[in-house]
């Protein structure tokens, strides 16, 4: 195993039992409120979208809309997994989809 | 069931593991998932399963293959991970008053299991068990029927990825469909602006700043003014009743 690969898993292990294992060793039972809750539960939706929309949009460094296998396989796979709520089914076709406009595409 | 006689004395660890398998059942598929994935990126099938067994958190775990696929150092990945998980403080918060006689080995020990889905199940379960003794077993249970499905079916899905031809470039589209797939899932009336918000500061601050720096900035923005939207809102409709959307 690479060092990076080991000091990533340490350094995600140790923020994520942090955040599991505080409120046990530091309360009697609280809770948060107002903007600190907000923001806590707004953030997995943000990530979810700054991690996807530049890839789809800038796959190469620069905005692509045509000839962008990326863009269409994600929008396919967005409309489908609205009707098809399921994880497996849902990233098989993606990748199915990806492939097929990769060859189409390019 | 002989034990159904005493129904609130007998609820322990086998009783949790029981109702573990509701979750067993949902984290299979996306622990092999997971497996496949990890080693398609490029780790081992027991660098996948070190992964499972000590960071424990499914969407975290992908986002780090993904990161690291893209080359990103080791801060911005725990950095990530942080943002991602610091929920898991909301949701410990909410459990830590079913234990108030906690030893410091239960605190260490539960707090190891907690989950989105063990959080919903034993929330869900711990209010009917009386007894705090009891309320423990009955979560060590919950939590390690997850666990270990989680850590098992990430060896085999590594095992399956091993064996998968690695020249489909489908592949390179499994994460973000993935990804994907998690926002359908988890997108509604309170937190689509906040999307859309995140997705343009990315695309521009990516395009502007370079390295992954555009992730945690972007998502810092969008949650913080999101957040601050939902506030202002919310004193809006104390303000005005007729206005009651918190459509951040």
């Amino acid at each position: 195993m690479t060092n990076q690969l080991l000091e990533t898993i340490i350094l995600m292990t140790v923020v994520t039992y942090g955040a599991r294992v505080l409120p046990f060793l530091l309360f009697k039972g609280k809770n948060v409120h107002g903007f600190a809750r907000d923001f806590i539960e707004l953030v997995p939706i943000a990530l979810l979208a700054a991690l996807v929309i530049p890839e789809l949009v800038t796959p190469s460094g620069s905005i692509v809309i045509i000839h962008n296998p990326y863009l269409w396989a994600g929008v396919l796979t967005f409309i489908f997994a609205r009707f098809v709520p399921n994880l497996f089914l849902g990233i098989i076709f993606g990748m199915a989809v990806f492939w097929g406009l990769d060859k189409l595409l390019l | 069931m002989s034990n159904e006689t005493s129904l609130e004395v007998s609820k322990g660890f086998t009783y949790g593991l029981r109702q573990s398998l509701t979750i067993v059942i949902g984290y299979a598929p996306v622990a092999v998932t997971f497996g496949i994935l990890a080693t398609q990126f490029g780790l081992t099938n027991w660098e996948a399963g070190l992964m499972s067994f000590f960071v424990y958190a499914g969407a975290s775990q992908f986002i780090a293959i993904e990161m690291l696929h893209q080359g990103a150092s080791v801060w911005m990945i725990g950095l990530t991970t942080l943002i991602v998980n610091i929920r898991h403080v909301l949701m410990s918060l909410s459990v830590v008053p079913f234990f108030s006689e906690r030893t410091l080995s239960w605190s260490l020990g539960l707090a190891q299991g907690l989950t989105d889905e063990t959080f919903v199940l034993n929330t869900r379960v711990l209010k009917d068990v009386v007894g705090e003794e009891n309320r423990r077993r009955v979560m060590l249970g919950i939590n390690l029927g997850a666990f270990s499905s989680w850590f098992v079916f990430t060896i085999l899905g590594g095992l399956i990825g091993k064996w998968l031809p690695i020249q489909f470039s489908g592949f390179q589209f499994a994460l973000l469909a993935l990804f994907i797939i998690l926002t359908t899932m988890s997108l509604s009336e309170n937190n689509y602006l906040t999307y859309l918000l995140a997705a343009i500061l990315a695309i521009v601050f990516k395009l502007l700043i370079p390295g992954k720096i555009y992730l945690i900035l972007s998502v810092a923005l969008a949650a913080g003014i999101g957040a601050w939207w939902r506030k202002k809102k919310l004193s809006q409709t104390i303000n005005q009743p007729k206005e009651d959307n918190r459509n951040v």
